[in-house]
């Protein structure tokens, strides 16, 4: 079997990917599975994440930027504040400095806007062609500012389900540059959270959060369905998607539920809590359109997730699978 | 076996092209296979081209049928959605 | 619902509206009322069995209304030796530009995706004429256009050409599997085991044929079928429609799309098929052979047609072992019906382009309809 395009899309390859292949590699005890960070013993967390995003410069941010949102968000998630952080470049031969020191200078605004400290790093660089410019990696710690652990398996029937803002505008940023789609003010929605998140810490009926990045929001609830073996129901008309990143799905055929995010979380709460969650969101700015977006049932089918639809009727949300591909049909 | 999205033309470029928008995104289109593209015209478009212009309104047969749905609908009962 | 919405709003979806909810709620009690008996409705378009599905439409339906699907799907109908013949193109170093749709729809070994991932130079584009910058940013490599779809899709292709040939570009050529819909509908509408109460037309092949084409369905074949678009609203008002004229005893051509069907089609668009392409026999998956169903190039247009430039002969392929894409094509089961569904056949790897293809019914049935166990449905 080879490795293709789709195993780091997000969604089902992207997991059997982790959890065939590269399952055995780490060591049990050290954290649940497709969490977005480890928490390690001690009362930190890590993580570990790669950025080889194309075009480097899109709207709404670069790879040197994305690199930083992605490492503090994955800690956030997990409780964890964006202490320390080490970036290791792939760059090819060839490669101008003064773009590097563009992305190097960005990520450095973002870690000191957040009180992270750029720890450690490292340079490789390989000939030329042997990677598409410079690839970013992040490998971030953070101490955990909350006792109890976020994590999947803590959901329960009847929990609120609520995601942090507007789904889909990292990957629909990026599909309108790489299909040459001029859409006004669309920009990728990549922004560290852990201002955001920081205060719901302390919500004690806090379950789990999990960032939406590629799969986007339907990847992450489909393997929250599957974790849990619980049922996941989503009303459609409340989930938050800005028009511009609906009119970029029609027009390119692709379905927002699966666009990628970089600054946008989904969380789950006890439903007593979800009114104080979303007022603690959406006092920041990068969070004002908050949402309540479903709940965990006991319903059939186990495991899966289904939605209300705008029309009143419903459907199955599946896991995405390979690439997202534009389609005409 | 057809996607194709309405659009707006706000722009006409030549004899054949033309840029055209759905909601926020503008595309630069093929007006091969339609007659006089012009400015304001909405026009369906599937894989880069527009296919044909729609009309300023709804067909008479279709404003027809909704009366006879809205007819026939009554009121509401109690049917409730599943997944079939 | 009028046409005075403006565009920008309308095609950034207005279906949380909540008039386009009460429309469908009525819609629904509509035949409700109207239906009393069960009845079967073939949905001729694959794109009409997507956005059946994905709107929740399927789940507002009465159970006596039983949906079927056709073969309006040009990936899923494309047979596979059509598609072998792609990949055999591509292993030989072509550049191969294809619609998204094709890229992981199965041959005997591998797809555009797979090749893709060992190196070989396959691309998406969005439009027919992408084709043309590709060919000039590469003028030593030979350039193809897998050109797959029907009469919505054919004109993009011959506009393609015309340009090719007026700019004298000589790395490119097509590789046409174009299909013509109306042979395919005869087919089925002339089987005896097909036991069907009307027909919901595919609303945009009708955008560029108009009426005509279709009208044998209710002459001949005493069905109601109605030509409807693709959202909630129109799928609902061509499924009412059908349902009375079924109740009425009644068989006509009807359309709900009168906004974008002209009842005598795009001319210009016709016009420009005929004058790039000629009929000729196609084998369809799941219908097999059928005469004058197929386009290809004409003869002025010889030099960039890529049959004949690599000397490629599409052999009719044979389906895997099991698959019943055929028979779910034709609307004799519904996909979970067929052994391999959700087993030996799934997104991840499928056995025939029914699962892979966009609006593959089985495709469909398993992203938005699959059940844990349990085989019951409608």
């Amino acid at each position: 079997m080879r490795i293709g395009l789709g195993h780091g899309s997000g969604g089902r390859q992207s997991q059997e990917l982790v959890q065939a292949l590269l399952g055995p590699f780490y060591e049990r005890g050290i954290g649940p599975e497709l969490e977005d960070s480890a928490l390690l013993p001690g009362g930190y967390a890590m993580t570990v994440d790669g950025f080889t995003v194309s075009p480097r410069v899109f709207p709404g941010g670069d790879i040197g930027h994305l690199c930083v949102c992605g490492c503090v968000n994955d800690l956030a998630v997990r409780g964890a504040a964006p202490d320390f952080l080490g970036i290791g470049l792939i760059i090819e031969e060839g490669f101008p400095t003064e773009e590097l020191s563009l992305y190097m200078e960005s990520a450095a605004r973002t870690c000191s806007s957040l009180g992270m400290r750029l720890a450690a790093g490292d340079t490789k660089v390989v000939p030329s062609g042997a990677v598409d410019g410079v690839y970013f990696s992040g490998t971030a710690f953070g101490k955990l500012r909350r006792d109890t652990p976020l994590q999947a398996t803590n959901i329960r029937v009847g929990d609120s389900l609520i995601v942090s803002g507007p789904i889909g505008r990292h990957g629909a940023a990026i599909a309108a540059s790489r299909f040459n789609l001029s859409v006004s003010d669309l920009e990728s929605d990549c922004a560290p959270l852990w201002p955001a998140l920081e205060p719901l810490l302390a919500v004690d009926g806090l379950r789990c959060m999990r960032d939406c990045t590629r799969g986007g929001l339907g990847a992450v609830l489909c393997e929250w369905g599957e974790a849990t073996g619980k049922h996941l129901s989503l009303e459609e008309a409340s989930i938050p998607i800005d028009d511009r990143v609906r009119s970029l799905c029609d027009v390119l055929g692709f379905d927002p539920l699966y666009m990628a995010c970089e600054g946008c979380i989904i969380a789950a709460c006890e439903p007593s809590e979800a009114t104080t969650v979303l007022q603690l969101l959406s006092a920041s700015p990068l969070c004002a359109e908050a949402a309540l977006i479903g709940e965990v049932t006991d319903g059939e089918p186990e495991g899966m997730v289904s939605m209300r639809t705008y029309i009143g009727g419903e459907r199955l949300v599946d896991m995405p699978f390979g690439e997202l591909l534009p389609r005409i049909c | 076996m057809c996607l194709a999205v309405p659009h707006v033309i706000t722009e006409v470029l030549g004899e054949n092209r033309a840029i055209a928008a759905a909601g926020a995104v503008a595309t630069e289109i093929r007006t091969d296979l339609v007659n006089s593209p012009a400015l304001g015209d909405v026009v369906l478009v599937h894989a880069g081209f527009a296919i044909e212009k729609l009309a300023p309104s709804e067909s008479e047969e279709l404003l027809g049928l909704w009366e006879e749905i809205r007819r026939l609908a009554g009121e509401p009962q109690g049917h409730g959605a599943r997944i079939k | 619902m009028g046409g005075d919405q403006k565009v920008g709003r309308r095609a950034a979806r207005t279906w949380g509206s909540n008039k386009m909810t009460s429309f469908v709620a009525e819609a629904s009690r509509a035949l409700r009322r109207i239906i009393s008996s069960p009845i079967s409705v073939m949905e001729v378009c694959g794109t009409h069995t997507v956005s059946i599905f994905r709107s929740g439409i399927r789940s507002l339906l009465p159970p006596e209304l039983r949906l079927v699907s056709g073969p309006g799907c040009p990936v899923c109908v494309t047979d596979q030796g059509e598609i072998d013949c792609a990949l055999s193109l591509l292993d030989s170093g072509v550049v191969l530009a294809a619609y998204g749709d094709m890229f992981r729809v199965p041959g005997k070994s591998g797809s555009l995706a797979s090749r893709r991932e060992m190196g070989f130079d396959a691309r998406v584009v969005t439009s027919a004429l992408d084709l043309i910058e590709i060919a000039l940013e590469s003028p030593s490599r030979e350039v193809v256009f897998l050109a797959v779809g029907f009469e919505t899709t054919a004109p993009a292709t011959a506009a393609l050409l015309l340009e090719a040939s007026q700019r004298r570009i000589h790395n490119l050529s097509v590789l046409s599997f174009h299909k013509c819909t109306p042979p395919a509908l005869a087919a089925l509408s002339s089987d005896p085991e097909l036991k069907l109460s009307g027909f919901l037309l595919p609303g945009h092949v009708s955008v560029i044929l108009g009426h005509e084409p279709f009208r044998f369905l209710a002459d001949d074949g005493g069905l109601p079928a109605v030509i409807a678009g693709f959202d909630p609203e129109q799928i609902m008002a061509g499924l009412v429609e059908i349902a009375l004229q079924h109740q009425r005893g009644e068989a006509r051509l009807g359309s709900v799309y009168g906004r974008a069907v002209r009842p005598g089609g795009n001319d210009k668009a016709r016009s420009l098929m005929d004058r790039v392409f000629v009929r000729r026999d196609s084998c369809w998956r799941g219908l097999g052979p059928l005469a004058d169903s197929g386009m290809a190039l004409r003869e002025e247009y010889s030099e960039f047609d890529a049959e004949r430039r690599f000397s490629l002969a599409p052999v009719r392929g044979t389906p895997p072992h099991g698959c019943k894409c055929g028979e779910v094509l034709t609307g004799r089961i519904f996909p979970p019906e067929c052994a391999l569904f959700g087993t030996g056949c799934t997104p991840a790897s499928p056995a025939g382009p029914c699962m892979v293809s966009a609006e593959g019914a089985c495709g469909a049935f398993f992203r938005f309809y699959r059940r844990n166990g349990g085989s019951r449905c409608v």
